[in-house]
């Protein structure tokens, strides 16, 4: 029996080592030494929590995603040309990559990777299960330069690209502002868009896949929630939890219930998800949004 | 006990409390009103000076000296700096001023000068007082200090919504990330630390150029930061956190033409007040003078 263990064991082992060197991942030694003016003088590399090291509490934003590791670098140019940074954030899964990165988007762009931001100071994307940040100090013409450069040759060095998770498909299109979703899976950023509670009221953790996105005009901005759960259950408990915390008038009859800021709510479930409209502008409206979303559940 | 609050909670409230204001919510309504029946209000000195910048990136010294001056006798009702001085710092206290060092947003250097220098003009010896950040634990002023003035820049933050006066003595903790559980909720209690506990004299949140949004946990961009030119005073870091954050609210939400929330929520602050007691962040019971330039001050 002993014997048939250890034998399963080696097994599990060559095959997790197997997988280790299958999977592409990338190297700080794909980022140049030298280009342009410029010239590599700080190589970072955190595991996990190390990155407190790096930027202290803000490393629990990467954490709360699952962060492996953060590889990076500084450069300095010639002729004092303005410092220009690389953080290259390496999750556990390409969701994770999305999720990081539908924090940081505001647009949507697709210049680099599987999704990116531009602006004159700075870059970011993902890509496979990496999220880049490439920024720099000051903006010159240089260093504007230097960071498309950069961010161009990262994008090239990342071989794979990431599935997105597919709870993003339960979203309708119709009404959904642009760049306006977040995927997560820590209760901290279910009030990412509009505060709903001050602690975990649907029992969101790490099995969970969670969805928040906007829908409609500013002035009259309705939220939709998705969460998946590992079983039927859990879901059902966490639906329940809702409806008691937030709106115990809710029932099988009276499904959608107006709130007294005059805004409309329901929760309900489906299989193993949970949904939930915030802040509908009115009962038509909020009724459209959870038949257009059921259809996608 | 814990008190945990749902948005809809919140609306109960509001429904039959006088209007307010919160943290939570970014609309007019009260949320502490069931959590303190003091009738005492916190004073908080919110003063700007447009002329602060004058069409230059960096702040005037000698306008901000004026008005950390003007904003500390406002505070203490003293008539002269001297006088306000005088009844905020003995000869004999041993002053560590808590900066901030963050090098992408750093308490301007000098917020730290004036400070240190209005703090000798009361008599503290050169030796008895410091600035210092993140070397407080090590630091021999600090170690003995009598009292403690808090100054740093107001941002936004990645995990704690703001990083403002609460949230700028977590270096007087060993382990800093200890405080990060449910998005830096504890943060008050920092203040009940051996080397902290009622040792404060004075909150200054600097309101210079806020940083009102980030893109990313490291970013800290001009695109996001504005010459408000102002400075928040206060005894009550509660208080004062409370004001400055209304100002970033106020601020996001005209910038993005939208009701913008911080994400996530500064909840710290709420807490700070409604679990920890250790000031009021309820607008209702802030006194706020607002001394100065009025233009979009947002509160």
């Amino acid at each position: 029996m002993a014997r048939i263990v250890y034998f399963f064991l080696l097994l599990v082992m060559s095959c997790s080592n197997l997988y280790a060197l299958v999977q592409a991942k990338f190297s700080v030694d794909n980022l140049p030494e030298h280009f342009m003016s410029y010239h590599a003088t700080d190589k970072m590399n955190y595991i996990g929590k190390e990155l407190y090291d790096y930027i202290n509490g803000g490393a629990e934003l990467y954490l709360s995603y699952g962060l492996a590791s953060m590889t990076g670098c500084k450069y300095i140019g010639d002729n004092d040309l303005p410092q220009v940074t690389v953080e290259i954030y390496e999750m556990t899964s390409s969701f994770n990559a999305f999720g990081v990165y539908t924090q940081s988007r505001d647009k949507e762009e697709q210049d680099y990777g599987q999704g990116s931001q531009s602006f004159p100071d700075f870059i970011l994307f993902w890509k496979d299960r990496y999220f880049v940040i490439v920024n720099t100090m000051e903006v010159t013409s240089e260093s504007e330069k230097a960071i498309k450069y950069l961010a161009g040759l990262i994008d090239k060095s990342i071989p794979e690209t990431g599935k997105i998770p597919p709870i993003t498909r339960c979203l309708p299109e119709e009404g959904l502002v642009s760049a306006g979703f977040l995927y997560f899976h820590h209760y901290i950023w279910l009030n990412a868009y509009f505060f709903i509670a001050d602690y975990d009221i649907i029992n969101i953790n790490e099995k969970t896949d969670a969805i928040l996105a906007k829908y409609g005009d500013a002035n009259a901005r309705s939220y939709l929630l998705i969460v998946e759960y590992p079983d039927e259950k859990e879901a059902m408990e966490a639906c329940e939890h809702l409806r008691k915390k937030y709106a115990p008038e809710l029932s099988a009859t009276n499904f959608i219930v107006e709130l007294e800021d005059e805004t409309w709510f329901t929760v309900w479930i489906q299989g193993n998800k949970l949904g939930a409209i915030f802040n509908g502008s009115s009962r038509k409206q909020t009724e459209k949004l959870f038949k257009d979303t059921i259809n996608n559940m | 006990m814990k008190k945990l609050i749902t948005r809809r909670d919140l609306l109960k409230k509001a429904a039959f409390m006088a209007v307010g204001g919160t943290v939570l919510l970014n609309r007019p309504v009260s949320a502490w009103a069931w959590a303190k029946g003091k009738d005492a209000k916190s004073k908080v000195i919110l003063i700007r000076n447009r002329q602060l910048f004058a069409g230059e990136e960096q702040p005037d010294a000698t306008i901000a000296a004026q008005m950390l001056d003007e904003a500390v006798c406002a505070l203490t009702g003293k008539n002269t700096v001297k006088e306000a001085w005088a009844s905020i710092i003995k000869p004999a206290d041993i002053v560590g001023i808590k900066t901030n060092v963050w090098n992408k947003f750093p308490t301007p250097e000098i917020m730290n000068d004036i400070l240190k220098e209005r703090v000798l003009q009361t008599g503290v010896s050169e030796d008895n007082v410091n600035v210092n950040d993140r070397g407080v634990l090590k630091d021999p002023v600090f170690q003995k200090a009598t009292a403690l003035i808090n100054v740093r820049p107001m941002r936004t933050h990645a995990w704690s919504g703001v990083g403002s006066c609460i949230k700028n003595y977590i270096m007087f903790s060993p382990q800093p990330s200890s405080y990060h559980d449910d998005s830096c909720a504890s943060l008050a209690t920092l203040y009940e630390l051996p080397i902290v506990k009622n040792k404060t004299r004075l909150h200054v949140l600097v309101m210079f150029k806020p940083l009102f949004h980030h893109r990313t946990a490291q970013d800290a961009s001009e695109e996001y930061m504005w010459k408000y030119s102002g400075l928040i005073v206060g005894f009550d870091p509660v208080a004062v956190d409370s004001v400055g954050l209304r100002i970033i609210q106020g601020k996001r939400n005209a910038f993005f033409q939208e009701d913008r929330p911080l994400n996530p929520p500064a909840k710290h602050i709420e807490l700070a007040d409604t679990r920890y007691h250790l000031g009021t962040a309820d607008p209702a019971k802030i006194e706020l003078v607002k001394l100065g330039w009025e233009e979009e001050s947002f509160v």
